[in-house]
Order: C-alpha cells, then structure tokens, then sequence
C-alpha cells in the first residue's frame, strides 16, 4: 500500500506542476480501504514536503548579507513553491527565517523575522492564502552548516518552508 | 609573578589611557589579608568557625587578587593573629611586610544558629581603620560575606563599586549547532555555586537579572515563536512578558528594576517598547521601519541606547526614555549591535561587526573616544561588571564558545571556566 502513495509521489514529480494528490490524501477520509482491505497509512508529513521539493525545485531560499530582498532565483523557487501550496490547500507552511552568525543574537532574529515576511508576502501574492502560513524566526540559533567559512555563512542566510499538517 | 603581571598590565593601561585612568591609578597597594580570628571555634553546619574564618580570608584574598589591581599578601604565609587584634592590629608590625593596608575580621557563632562575619580595613601608615563591615548570615552563606567585604574593602580602596557579591548569569549550551541544547545558567562572579535554571527542553537565550536579582528575563522558543518571559528565580510564576503571540525578545531591565525593554516583530518590523514588569503599561518607543532593537537603558533611566538599520546598516543610537530624540551616535566605518550602557554612564559597550570580525569594543556615551578591546573573529555580547571597568563577553573559535572577561583598561581577555560552553553573559547589580 506504501508502494501505491509512492509511486503517486514518482508520477507527481515525473508530471510536474502541483498536482493536489499529496493534498488528496491528506483530506480523504479516513479510514480510507485500500485493495488488500487494510486502511493504507496516511503519507508522512516527510513525504508531502518531499513532494513540494520535487514539484518547486527547493524548500529554501537564500539571501545577501543582512538584507530580506528576494533574488530572481529565490523568486522563482517561491512562484513554484506557491503553485504548490495553492495546489496543496489543507498543507499548512511554517515559514522559517534564519540569519548568518555574523549578526549579534538580538538582529539575527530580527532579520530572520523580516526575511520570513517577505516570503509570506510573496507567497501570498502568488495567491497562496495568508491563514496557511505562519512564520517564525530561528535567528542564529539553527544553522544549516556548521563553520564560519563565506559559503557556511551563505547556506545558513535562508528561509525553510516547513510543511505542516 | 603577580607582581610583574601587574606592573605590565599597569604600564598597557598607561599607554591607552594617558590622561584621566592614569592620574587616578596610583602605585599599586599592596594589601595584607591575614587569616581571620575567631573568639571561640563553635561547630556549625558548615564547619568549626575557626575553619570559616580561615576560608573567609582565602575568599577575600582571592578576590582582591583577581581584580588585578592590589598586589595581595597572605593569608598562607601571613602572621596569624587572636581575636582581640581583629579589632585592633598591631600597627608597626604589619608595617613591616610591606604592606600599605591590611584587612583584619572574626567569625563569631551567634546564639540564633547564624553567624556574625566582620571585616575591618586599615590604613597601616596612619595606624587607622578606614572601613569595617558586619554582615549576619546563616553558616552556609559564609562565602557571600566574605565577598561583601571584598566589595568594601575594594571600594573604598578604588573609589568604585566592588563586583564579587555578583553572580553570573549565562546559556550553557551543548550538542551539534544545527540542534543546539541551550540551558540558562547562574553561578557566582568567581564560578561557584553553579546551577541550571531552565530544563533545556526549549531553546533559550540571553538571560537578564533584574536589579534586585529576583527575576530573571529572558527569551524562549516554547511554543514555537521566540517570546520574552519573565521568571522568579526560586522557579516560579514563569510567564510571558507580554500577552498574544507576538515575537518578542531583546529583555533589558532599568535600573532600579521597575521597567523592562524589549523589541517585538511584527510584518518585517522590528521595534522597541517598554512595559512594567508585571506586564502593564506597555509603551511604543519606536516606530521607524526597520530593525529597532538591543535596547538597554542609562543607569539613570533617562534614556536608551538601541541598535537600529535605520539608516541601511545597523548602528548604535541613543534616545529619551520616552522614544524621542533618536540620535546616532556610532560614525566608525562598519556595522553595530547589541549595545550595553556602563553603571556609570559613561560608556557605552558594543560589538563592531567589520570584514575582520566581530569585536568587543566601548565608546562614550555621546559616541566619541571609541577603542577596540579584542582580537577575536567572533566576540559579542558585552555586559558590564558593577566596577565599570571589565566587560564580560562570548568568544566563539575553532566551533567552542566561551565567556571571557576584558578589562577596558587593556590587557588580553581572560576566560572563564563553564562546565559547557558559554554564551549571552548577564552580569548582576551589585549586592543583589
């Protein structure tokens, strides 16, 4: 049964464009009977964010500096990602702001705050409705990459989108 | 050795401060702290008063020592003198270890259980006392009476307020840094009495004691979003600062305890406010787009310095108490944060942010004379020791984080010496 929602996963990534099954199953009833007469278990919530990977390219974005601007990069994964989530209604995102360690503990958070609105306001004029997402800011205190070189401080300038049930 | 650090710490300090620091330091004073006296050794829980009053002397000696500003004799190889001499030394004789001043006490069981902990200061030459101090603690808070007469007797030889009687709070911090576990941490200044004050189950950050140092304010991620919480620091009535969801962090006390400062976001905004502590009263200070935050308060409550990228890249600005009058003070060719006024009220503290690191640096209060003090990559997060004159910091190198302590007279930093690694140092008023 696993193997039915899996290669659901693999016809939606092949097909691309955010097809709702992830969504579908999500908010088919439950339990739902599946052939060999045994409810099939829900997909995890792992599997959904991998399906908005494959479908949006990414789950981050990244930016300069200190700065909260989205890069034409950074706006095209975003376009992709609100297909998705429009395509995806019942899947709540945390959007989560993150800042490099070259900023002292209290603007970290502050950027990150700030880089978290500007991808929910620009989710939301994608046409994603705006009770789907909720954002919080990390700071500095979850870096993606350990080390203080320029491309660790780079990786950990970003924004995850975190799907939620 | 004490010696020679000494003379060379004096001699740095000489050539950073050429004019007012220098003409106030004078040679340095050389102080005897004989073991202590005691009129009758009576068993306590803590050990016989005889012992409690050799462990007093070591207690002060040791802090004298560490402010590396008083060349300490004894008590290890010091005469040891009776109960009667606490009170009244023989002047010629202790004049004759080269001593300028010596510190003289007694350890007496009171009939209630507790203990009476005296401490007297003489001026050898003029064969006079020139400051005593009685305290009355339980036999298990001997050490903190040793530390008060560690405060008198600095404080009345360097004309400032002593900083032993203090304690330290910071977040312990442990694990891979994508899953860091932080825990808020107290001990006292020297690094006794270590304890943990949150569970590590939420990612917590900078603690601030509050004046009286009942309270502690600090930030949480319970519950998802970053909020300031105000917490007892016998464990109880832990709460949220202010009501709602809102992200908030950034916690300063005034001084006297009855304010707290904070920044919320809100929409890519980040301002300050300022509430009572029992979360009443809430008022907006800014209202600038951008980020305002960091604030931290003059010791006489009547104004705030705050970081804010008003003006594209954070800088230092200090504003009334009401929010009026904002005006930058930091001019130096590079980025900074998280500023932190003096108990005097004459500097400000702050981390310069530039292509060659993140450094511990002070200015004026009006942004003039500024002066590095470190040479890390990453140092941040000054907070001032109740002298005014050492700033206690973070250092991260080669993935460790430690606090260390600065002088802002010069001189290399000093780490101190945490179970975990170290970082948002909280450093207590006086006496709290």
């Amino acid at each position: 049964m696993r193997r039915t929602i899996i290669s659901a996963l693999i016809l939606l990534t092949t097909s691309g464009g955010g097809t709702p099954a992830a969504a579908q199953a999500l908010q088919a009833p439950y339990p739902r009977v599946g052939p060999g007469g045994q409810p099939p278990p829900p997909p995890t919530i792992e599997m959904v964010q991998a399906d908005m990977v494959a479908n949006s390219g990414s789950d981050l974005v990244y930016f300069a500096g200190s700065s909260h601007g989205l890069d034409a990069a950074a706006q095209a994964t975003l376009t992709a990602q609100a297909r998705w989530l429009r395509a995806n209604s019942a899947v709540r995102a945390r959007i989560e702001g993150h800042a490099d360690e070259r900023n002292p503990r209290d603007y970290a958070l502050a950027v990150g705050e700030r880089r978290a609105t500007a991808v929910r306001d620009f989710l939301v004029l994608q046409g994603v409705p705006a009770a789907q997402l909720t954002i919080i800011s990390w700071g500095k205190e979850r870096p993606a990459v350990e080390g203080s070189s320029e491309m660790a401080l780079a990786l950990n300038r970003r924004v995850k989108i975190e799907l939620m049930r | 050795m004490q010696r020679r650090i000494f003379s060379w710490g004096m001699v740095l300090a000489t050539l950073l401060l050429p004019s007012a620091a220098a003409a106030q330091e004078k040679a340095p004073t050389v102080i005897a702290v004989p073991q202590m006296a005691t009129p009758e050794n009576v068993a306590t829980p803590a050990g016989d008063t005889g012992l409690i009053a050799r462990y007093v002397a070591d207690v002060i000696s040791s802090d004298l020592r560490s402010s590396r500003e008083l060349v300490v004799i004894g008590p290890a190889n010091a005469r040891v003198y009776g109960y009667p001499e606490a009170t009244a030394p023989s002047f010629a004789q202790w004049r004759k270890t080269g001593a300028k001043t010596l510190v003289t006490g007694f350890v007496q069981a009171r009939p209630d259980g507790r203990l009476t902990v005296a401490c007297y200061l003489h001026d050898l030459a003029g064969g006079r006392e020139i400051a005593r101090k009685g305290f009355v603690v339980t036999p298990a808070e001997w050490r903190r009476a040793a530390h008060r007469c560690s405060d008198a007797v600095y404080a009345r030889l360097a004309g400032r307020p002593g900083w032993f009687d203090t304690r330290i709070a910071y977040v312990a911090e442990s694990g891979i840094k994508s899953a860091r576990v932080k825990r808020i941490a107290m001990m006292d200044s020297d690094g006794i009495s270590h304890r943990y004050v949150t569970a590590g189950d939420s990612t917590v950050l900078t603690p601030r004691l509050s004046p009286d140092g009942g309270h502690l304010a600090y930030v949480s991620f319970a519950g998802g979003q970053p909020h300031v919480r105000l917490a007892g620091l016998d464990g109880n009535q832990d709460r949220p600062l202010v009501p709602g969801n809102s992200m908030s962090f950034a916690p300063a006390f005034s001084a006297d305890g009855k304010r707290i400062l904070f920044s919320m976001a809100t929409g890519g905004d980040t301002d300050i406010y300022a509430t009572d502590a029992d979360g009443g009263a809430l008022q907006r200070l800014t209202a600038t787009p951008g980020i305002d935050t960091a604030p931290s308060f003059s010791p006489d409550g009547s104004r705030i310095v705050f970081e804010s990228d008003r003006s594209g890249t954070a800088q230092l600005y200090v504003m009334n108490a009401d929010g009026s009058e904002p005006r930058r003070i930091s001019f130096g060719g590079a980025r900074y944060g998280s500023p932190a006024w003096s108990p005097d009220g004459e500097w400000i503290a702050f981390t310069r942010i530039a292509g060659d690191g993140l450094r511990i640096g002070v200015m004026s209060a009006t942004g003039a004379s500024e002066r590095i003090l470190t040479q890390g990559m990453q140092d941040e997060a000054p907070s001032w020791a109740a002298s005014g004159r050492d700033l206690l910091f973070q250092r991260s190198e080669g993935g460790r984080t430690a606090l260390n302590i600065v002088s802002i007279d010069g001189g290399p930093p000093r780490r101190i010496v945490t179970p975990q690694d170290g970082s948002d140092p909280d450093w207590s008023s006086p006496g709290s």
